[in-house]
C-alpha cells in the first residue's frame, strides 16, 4: 500500500492545471472515481493543495520541519489510499478526512520516536513538499528593514513571542501592559509585517 | 479553489497558532478551518515565514530595542555575543564594540516613577540627532530599561560622546528629561590589530 501510494507523493509529472480551480471535493471525487492510478493529475492537486496544510499542523505539533515533511508525506499516503479504495464516503469532505487523519498519525509520531524511525524506513524519499510562496521574502534582510519600522513596543512584542517564545501574559507583565492588548498589538504587528513585505517585493 | 465553510482569518489570528499561548480550542478552530480554505493556507504559512525570519534576524542581533532579561538569557542560550554596559541617570561610560560582537546592551537606570512610557533620543555633540525611539513602555516599579542596539549600527558611529536623553512621552515642551547618560564612543576595535 505504501509503496504504491508513494509514487503518489513524487509526481511532478502529471499537468494538474485542469484541476486547479476545482473544488476539493471534486478531485477527491475525480480520485475516487477512476481506476486506481488512473487520475495522477487530480491526484497530484490534491497533494499539492494538502500537503502543506498538513506540513504546517506538522511543524505546530511536532515541533520539527523533517517530522512535519514526514507527517505530510504519510498522511497524503493514506488519504489517497483511501480515495483509491473507495473508503472515504463523503468527498466534499476530504479537508476534514486529512486533518483527522493527520492528528492520528501525528499522535502516533509523538508517541515513539522508534515509531517514527520506522516511517523513515517505510517511507521512499519523495519531492519536498510544495511551498509556492517565495520564501525569500520572508528571510532576514528583508525582515530587518520592515521590523525596523515597527512601532517599539510592537516590534518587542514581535521579538519576544516569536524568538523568546513568551506568551502575551508574559510579555504583558513585562511590558506592564494587559494580555489582550499585547494580542492586538501582536496581530496588527504582524499585519504590518507582511504588509511591509510585500511592499519591498512590489518596489 | 476550495469552500470555505467559516469566515476567513486575519493573518494577526492566524498567526496567533504559532504562539505559546494559543488555546487548544482556538487551534482546532484555526486548523478545521485553513484545511478548508486554501487563501488562509497561505497566510498561515506566511505567518510561519515571518516567525522564523524574525527569529533568523533577532539570533544576529540585528535590531535595536529597547529588550527584557528573558531576552538576553535567550541570547546567551544561542551564543549572541553581547557586550554590556550600566550607567546611572547622569551617568557616563567610555565605550566601543569589538569586531566580534553582535550587539551592544546597556542598562540605563533611573527613577521611572510614575511614568508609563518614554521617548529615546541619541544626539551627537554637535546637536545631530542620532536616533530616535517613541514610546517605549515602562513597566510599574522598573528602575531600569534595557537598551539593545547591533554592533553593526555602533560600529558607523563617529568616534565623539553621544548623549542619550529619556523623556516621559507624556512630557510637556521644556520640561527636563527623565535621565540622560553619556557614551564616550571610542569606536570600532579589532582584536586582529593588537
Amino acid at each position: 500500500m505504501v509503496r504504491a501510494a508513494a509514487t503518489v507523493a513524487c509526481m511532478p509529472g502529471p499537468d494538474t492545471a485542469p484541476f486547479v480551480d476545482r473544488p476539493d471535493g471534486d478531485l477527491a471525487r475525480e480520485v475516487a472515481s477512476a481506476p486506481a492510478g488512473q487520475a495522477a493529475a487530480a491526484e497530484g492537486e490534491l497533494y499539492r493543495r494538502f500537503a502543506r496544510r498538513v506540513r504546517l499542523f506538522g511543524v505546530k505539533h511536532l515541533r520539527d520541519d523533517m517530522a512535519a515533511d514526514d507527517l505530510a508525506q504519510q498522511v497524503m499516503l493514506i488519504a489517497i489510499e483511501r480515495l483509491r479504495a473507495g473508503e472515504i464516503r463523503n468527498p466534499d469532505e476530504i479537508g476534514s478526512f486529512i486533518l483527522s487523519t493527520s492528528r492520528m498519525v501525528a499522535t502516533g509520531l509523538r508517541r515513539t520516536e522508534r515509531r517514527r524511525e520506522h516511517l523513515h524506513m517505510r517511507i521512499e524519499p519523495g519531492e519536498p513538499v510544495d511551498m509556492p510562496r517565495d520564501e525569500r521574502l520572508f528571510d532576514a534582510d528583508r525582515i530587518k528593514p520592515c521590523l525596523a519600522s515597527m512601532r517599539e513596543r510592537e516590534r518587542t512584542i514581535l521579538l519576544l513571542t516569536y524568538y523568546v517564545e513568551r506568551s502575551a501574559t508574559e510579555i504583558a507583565a513585562a511590558m506592564g501592559m494587559t494580555a489582550g492588548a499585547v494580542r492586538v498589538a501582536r496581530h496588527r504587528a504582524v499585519a504590518a509585517m507582511r504588509d511591509c513585505l510585500d511592499a519591498r517585493r512590489s518596489a | 479553489m476550495t469552500t470555505r465553510p467559516s469566515p476567513c482569518l486575519s493573518i494577526g489570528e492566524l498567526s496567533d497558532y504559532w504562539t505559546t499561548d494559543i488555546s487548544l480550542d482556538e487551534i482546532e478552530h484555526i486548523e478545521a478551518h485553513v484545511f478548508e480554505c486554501s487563501a488562509c493556507t497561505q497566510l498561515l504559512a506566511d505567518a510561519d515565514l515571518l516567525r522564523r525570519g524574525i527569529g533568523d534576524v533577532a539570533r544576529t542581533g540585528g535590531f535595536q530595542a529597547f529588550v527584557t532579561d528573558s531576552l538576553l538569557n535567550q541570547f546567551a542560550r544561542d551564543g549572541v555575543r553581547v557586550r554590556t554596559y550600566a550607567m546611572d541617570a547622569g551617568g557616563s561610560v567610555q565605550c566601543a564594540v569589538w569586531d566580534d560582537d553582535d550587539v551592544l546592551v546597556t542598562r540605563l537606570r533611573a527613577d521611572f516613577s510614575g511614568v508609563t512610557a518614554i521617548d529615546a533620543v541619541l544626539r551627537l555633540e554637535t546637536g545631530e540627532e542620532w536616533g530616535r525611539t517613541s514610546d517605549v513602555p515602562v513597566p510599574a516599579g522598573s528602575h531600569e530599561l534595557i537598551m539593545a542596539l547591533p554592533a553593526e549600527f555602533v560600529r558607523r558611529a563617529p568616534e565623539v560622546p553621544i548623549r542619550l536623553s529619556l523623556r516621559s512621552t507624556s512630557a510637556l515642551p521644556g520640561d527636563a528629561p527623565l535621565a540622560e547618560y553619556t557614551f564616550d564612543h571610542r569606536g570600532a576595535l579589532s582584536r586582529r590589530s593588537k
